[in-house]
């Protein structure tokens, strides 16, 4: 009797194992839509209508032992929350902080955007005409005001800017490069930031001297990289897109009060073959953004003294 | 022995253990079944502790192993496993593999030991959960599921054991309540039963008579 009972309970165990192992066996070998899957979805398919009335029914229940468990975790949270709620408020005057500087990115962000050269409309032009004197220091391209080129036009090339337009004819203009004396660019050292007026440097021809308008007392070491400033500091300029590469720094000479610059150009403007003039869309943003900056800048020392600052302006800021 | 496992039928070669399968203890244990995990399904699993669920369903297989031995205990651990599966959308066979060995386990302890502690249940309900969340750990593992094994899943084995060990007597006491109108009597059971439900003890009987 006895072993009869032991092989008994010893063969239900076995066959209940094994009837396990193989409906494991079976469900995880077999397809999604095979039969044992059907099963188990048809008997969810029967079972689904007993179990939404049993949630509703046990609603009650399980909504009280919901409000228990939420109160012991939120008490059990309070003073952790606390603790993430001032660091997270020290964050947030840090991040306020740096909201107000992001903000002020962003504007300068758009300045920036409006008198970049993506603003402007390029016109790949090529130099026919190259001054052989160097009191002159221009060049003719064959493009004029019927590609839409305008008088103060800035112009680069690969390496940099060489100038601006002074001359237009239909199908002509005349470019005077950086080194000529008719053309001063506001520009900046881009490590520094500091900003000055850059000028062709007397008595050595293809070099230019950067006067500092203020200096900020920040080393300026050789091989610095001088761009353009995007600003003007006479109505008779070019608002030169800010960020143009003019040339490097190759010393500095402190003996004066001001601070002034040597400064060699990047572009070899003694070779110049192919040249893009920015030209600017009538009504575009940088079109009015350059004839409102012209308009509003202060008078150069020149037409101060009554050298005749409608000439200047005809020829250098006509086209603003 | 001061602390007893009170209305637990006293097995090793007793009713329980000889009969096969008694039909009304089946109805119990499947209606028990089923509405325990419906309530496992519905409100318990909802309720998390400690960040885990209670699982109620390792802890009636194992008491129902206790009282009504291995046999039936396997039994209720298969069909309980198996109406898990099937209501879960789980892997059919894994938590019936599981279960049936918690069952004929816990019926064999009883059969081989009759642990008579208050505290049986309760390292027993400890017990099987640990056993059915490893084991299901396991045998997933084995299966191929992808899940590294980190401490988050020892931390949710051991939390879970304590969470389930905390309401292994709650549940021992539903359980035995529910089951043992279907045990056959036992006679130590009865005995006591006569005990404390206000009977007179023989003595009492044979002053009565003496009188």
């Amino acid at each position: 009797m006895y072993d009869k009972t032991v092989r008994r309970r010893r063969a239900v165990l076995a066959l209940l194992v094994v009837l396990s192992l193989i409906l494991l066996t079976a469900y995880f070998g077999e397809a999604p839509g095979g039969s044992l899957h059907a099963v188990q979805r048809g008997f969810l398919t029967v079972i689904s209508p007993v179990q939404d009335g049993a949630n509703k029914a046990l609603k009650p229940v399980r909504d009280l032992f919901g409000w228990f468990g939420s109160t012991l975790h939120a008490k059990s949270q309070n003073s952790e929350l606390k603790k993430q709620l001032a660091a997270l408020r020290r964050e947030l005057a840090s991040r306020q902080e740096d909201e107000q500087s992001y903000r002020e990115l962003i504007k300068l962000y758009h300045l920036d955007s409006a008198l970049s050269i993506a603003d402007y409309r390029p016109i790949t032009t090529t130099v026919v005409y190259k001054s052989p004197s160097i009191w002159y220091l221009n060049v003719t391209i064959d493009k004029g005001s019927s590609s839409g080129v305008r008088i103060n036009d800035p112009v680069i090339d690969g390496e940099g800017l060489i100038g601006k337009v002074t001359e237009v004819a239909r199908d002509g203009a005349l470019v005077s490069l950086i080194t000529d004396s008719a053309v001063e660019v506001t520009a900046k050292i881009a490590a520094t930031g500091e900003v000055g007026l850059l000028q062709p440097q007397v008595g050595e021809p293809g070099r230019l001297l950067m006067q500092l308008y203020q200096s900020a007392g920040a080393p300026v070491s050789r091989g610095d990289l001088v761009v353009t400033s995007g600003t003007i500091s006479s109505k008779g300029d070019s608002l030169y897109p800010r960020g143009i590469p003019i040339g490097q720094v190759t010393s500095v000479n402190e003996q004066s009060a001001f601070k002034s610059i040597n400064v060699s150009p990047l572009a070899d403007l003694s070779n110049l073959d192919v040249v893009q003039v920015l030209t600017m869309v009538p009504g575009s943003p940088a079109a009015k953004l350059s004839g409102s900056v012209a308009s509003l800048a202060p008078a150069s020392p020149a037409e101060i003294e009554g050298e005749g600052p409608g000439g200047q302006v005809a020829s250098t800021g006509g086209g603003g | 022995m001061s602390t007893t496992l009170r209305g637990s039928p006293r097995a090793g070669a007793g009713p329980v253990a000889s009969a096969w399968l008694p039909g009304s203890l089946l109805w119990r244990v499947a209606v028990l079944s089923v509405i325990v995990v419906f309530v496992q399904i519905g409100v318990v699993s909802d309720v998390p502790v400690f960040g885990v669920s209670i699982d109620l369903s390792p802890l009636l297989v194992a008491f129902t192993g206790l009282l009504c031995g291995s046999m039936l205990g396997a039994v209720a651990g298969f069909g309980i496993g198996l109406l898990v599966d099937l209501a879960l959308m789980q892997t059919l066979g894994v938590t019936s593999l599981i279960f049936t060995l918690i069952g004929y386990g816990s019926g064999r302890l009883r059969e081989l030991r009759d642990p008579q502690a208050a505290l049986t249940p309760l390292l027993l309900g400890a017990a099987a959960a640990a056993g059915a969340m490893v084991g299901y750990s396991v045998i997933e593992f084995l299966l191929g599921v992808d899940a590294p094994i980190s401490f988050e899943l020892l931390r949710e084995i051991v939390v879970g054991t304590l969470v389930d060990t905390a309401v292994a007597l709650p549940m021992w006491v539903l359980v035995r309540r529910c089951l043992i109108g279907g045990l056959p009597d036992d006679p130590r059971r009865r005995r006591r039963r006569t005990y404390t439900t206000g009977g007179l003890s023989p003595l009492s009987h044979s002053r009565g008579r003496l009188r």
